[in-house]
């Protein structure tokens, strides 16, 4: 990409009909969106819609890729290096992902819509990093989850997984 | 019943408006994939947590991508790395170090394989339980009194075979332990057993998945079965007629080949001819060389190397010094497949410790040495450490691993190839708190080793050596061995069958963890033998009043 490419606007619609403008270099975080500016052609000309991402849910994960949007491209390996400890989050992104849970279940969705692979990553290991170190009864409440288990079901689970907790 | 419900859900409403943000459960709203992307950054402690939510976390939590995943980050890179550490500095066995670099999932491959039947969760269990040394302990009563000579034992790809004067024996060491088949010796001539050897059986389109199996006698004879897994049949292939060299000590068989040592150090290599089951006519092997050594001592280990263009005799032995005590010593012969001698070479272990100070101070005189209390005085009882007669060899090839009577062993890493047959210096393992009476390595390094009392039993984890620096250090810091703290199997009807009296007095009994304390009290043996494969170590213990049982560590 030139540096010209990279400083093209591209025009994009979200569900709700709201058109967003921004750079083709922050866009194209979204491999949605790179795909569809190659398969287009003519970027800036035609709007490009987002079909499932909401205004508020789209400005937020532009403006994550507009922070992100000089880190190196991803590369294919990268997911047998992807476990890594939840704790590593940078601190943008914490600050980032600081928003109630509808919000960061909706940026969840969109990154994995719009194929954002780093940014689906910081968003699982954020609900991640929720979970770690409660009670089953904590992690419910959490996040509503129904217990469909009797008290002697849920020991009996217990049990069998002994061998694996932390001693 | 619709109002009870309604009233539940009125005293729950204050509890749930504290956390007014979401009512809804956005997390079990995400597709599947997602939920396993979110459960893929916890760890195993946190897993097994998230499968007491509810149904569909136990499912999700115990999918077989996830632990799959935790499979390769716990047990296999960590072992990669190891392995590129040792490659580094490449001094130890080259091309199989190469071959397992060129997979990412080493020897593990199989498991990826057979994908579809491969659980992740259960693999993962059953390495860590052997990481941390837990087992579920069951014992096998299989003699009530003295058997002579000893009951001898086996173990291979999850069958435990057994001869004795009443016949050879199979049993399953997975499960329900059920008797899988068992035949009479009668072809010896009621000459006892000495020795028992098990490999690979005869594989071509009309068998397969079989064992070949030996049983040497006191006469000399021996005997070739195959083991049919499939049909649960043993089958008696020949045997051969009284040898004049005596009774045969040790044995190996690699179909169609076949190795067996006498007393008096005779070695004899026999092959099979071609495809014998469709001659119904009793097969004998052709006894292709014949050799006789002197300086061969007991205890001493025979193995078969087959490959498509050489089959390797492998002797690993015992050697006196009469300078400086016992040291090891490793014969190859190489023969062609059809039985051409090739060549014979040897290499020992001796070099290594012949340090100078031996030569100033004859070890002989150690009570004397003792007393001088000089720095020469601890090499010296180093010295005679080493040299202490061992207990057991075990060899699995590039592994050497002795037990010593003075609660350590011995592991020697031995390089052959084309041009070179080398023992590299012996490392002392440390860890055993008392006699060392039986050893034995498997091929990837993972060695057992048990003590004299059978009280003890040791899990190494030894691939690739010493060589290289990391692997020094962790041997300095003697976190090389676990311990294996043994549980015992909570109750009988866990395992159906295995008190059944069909079994040829297999009863198992299970004895209550302080039955067994107090058990230690009395006098228990161990004879040195002891085998596992993936699931489970057995070791044959003989208690008071000559009574033997098998004890098999359970590490599912």
């Amino acid at each position: 990409m030139s540096a010209t490419e990279a400083e093209q606007q591209v025009k994009l619609v979200s569900s709700d009909n709201v058109e967003i403008i921004t750079e083709r270099k922050v866009a194209e975080r979204s491999m949605l969106i790179k795909n569809m500016i190659e398969d287009l052609g003519a970027p800036g000309e035609e709007p490009i819609p987002i079909m499932n991402v909401s205004e508020a849910v789209l400005r937020k994960v532009l403006e994550w890729c507009s922070h992100h949007k000089n880190d190196p491209a991803p590369t294919q390996d990268d997911d047998a290096d992807s476990r890594k400890k939840t704790t590593d989050i940078e601190d943008w992104d914490q600050k980032f992902m600081q928003v109630d849970q509808e919000m960061l279940f909706e940026i969840i969705l969109a990154a994995n819509y719009m194929d954002i692979k780093a940014l689906l990553d910081v968003g699982c290991k954020t609900v991640a990093n929720m979970i770690k170190g409660k009670s089953p009864e904590e992690i419910r409440k959490t996040f509503n989850i129904q217990n469909d288990f009797t008290p002697e079901e849920e020991e009996q689970i217990r049990r069998e997984n002994e061998w694996a907790e932390d001693r | 019943m619709k109002r009870q419900r309604d009233a539940d859900e009125i005293v729950l409403q204050p509890a749930t408006k504290r956390t007014k943000t979401s009512r809804v459960d956005h997390l079990s709203r995400l597709s599947d994939e997602l939920i396993l992307r979110v459960l893929g950054a916890l760890s195993v402690s946190q897993l097994i947590v998230c499968e007491r939510l509810s149904r569909k976390y136990r499912s999700l939590a115990g999918d077989n991508s996830l632990w799959k995943g935790l499979y390769y980050h716990n047990f296999v890179r960590p072992r990669a790395t190891r392995l590129r550490q040792s490659r580094d500095r490449d001094e130890v066995d080259g091309d199989r170090f190469l071959s397992s670099g060129g997979s990412r999932w080493l020897d593990d491959e199989h498991l990826v394989r057979h994908e579809g039947r491969t659980n992740w969760k259960k693999q993962f269990r059953l390495r860590q339980n052997w990481q941390k040394g837990s087992a579920v302990v069951n014992e096998i009563q299989v003699a009530e009194e003295a058997s002579v000579p000893p009951t001898l034992v086996q173990m291979n790809d999850g069958i435990i075979y057994m001869a004795d004067r009443t016949g050879l024996r199979a049993w399953s060491a997975k499960g329900s332990r059920k008797m899988v088949a068992q035949t009479s010796l009668e072809a010896l001539n009621g000459s006892p057993p000495t020795t028992l050897a098990v490999g690979p059986g005869l594989d071509d389109e009309t068998t397969t998945d079989t064992t070949a199996i030996i049983v040497g006698s006191q006469s000399g004879a021996f005997s070739v079965f195959t083991l049919d897994k499939r049909e649960a049949d043993l089958c008696h292939l020949c045997t051969h007629e009284p040898s004049t060299s005596g009774t045969i000590s040790s044995a190996a068989i690699a179909w169609p080949y076949v190795v067996t040592m006498t007393a008096t150090q005779s070695l004899s290599f026999y092959r099979f001819p071609e495809r014998p089951r469709h001659t119904n006519n009793r097969v004998q092997p052709r006894l292709l060389h014949s050799l006789k050594s002197q300086t061969v001592y007991p205890p001493l280990s025979v193995s078969l190397r087959p490959s498509p263009s050489t089959i390797t005799v492998c002797i690993a032995y015992t050697l006196p010094t009469y300078l400086s005590g016992w040291t090891f010593g490793l014969q190859e012969i190489r023969v062609t497949p059809g039985g051409d001698f090739l060549g014979s070479r040897t290499a020992s272990a001796i070099d290594q410790h012949y340090r100078p100070l031996a030569f100033a101070i004859p070890p002989m005189i150690h009570h004397i040495t003792a007393t001088q209390g000089s720095l020469a005085t601890a090499t010296t009882l180093e010295l005679r450490h080493i040299h202490s007669k061992p207990t057991t060899i075990s060899y699995a090839h590039p592994y050497l691993l002795v037990s010593h009577p003075d609660n350590t062993l011995t592991l020697y890493l031995v390089k052959s190839n084309a041009e070179t047959l080398h023992i590299s210096p012996g490392s002392r393992l440390w860890g055993h708190t008392s006699s060392v009476s039986g050893a034995h390595v498997g091929g990837r390094g993972k060695a057992v080793s048990v003590s004299q009392r059978g009280d003890e039993l040791r899990l190494w984890e030894l691939e690739g050596g010493f060589v290289s620096s990391a692997a020094r250090k962790r041997l300095a810091s003697g976190d090389l061995s676990v311990q294996v703290q043994p549980s015992v199997a909570t109750s009988t009807s866990q395992r159906p069958g295995q008190g059944d009296p069909n079994t040829l007095g297999l009863a198992m009994s299970v004895r209550s963890s302080c039955a067994r304390e107090q058990s230690s009290s009395e006098l228990t043996l161990t004879r040195g033998w002891i085998g596992f494969d993936e699931e489970n170590v057995v070791v044959l213990e003989e208690q008071s009043q000559g009574r033997q049982a098998l004890l098999v560590y359970d590490f599912t």
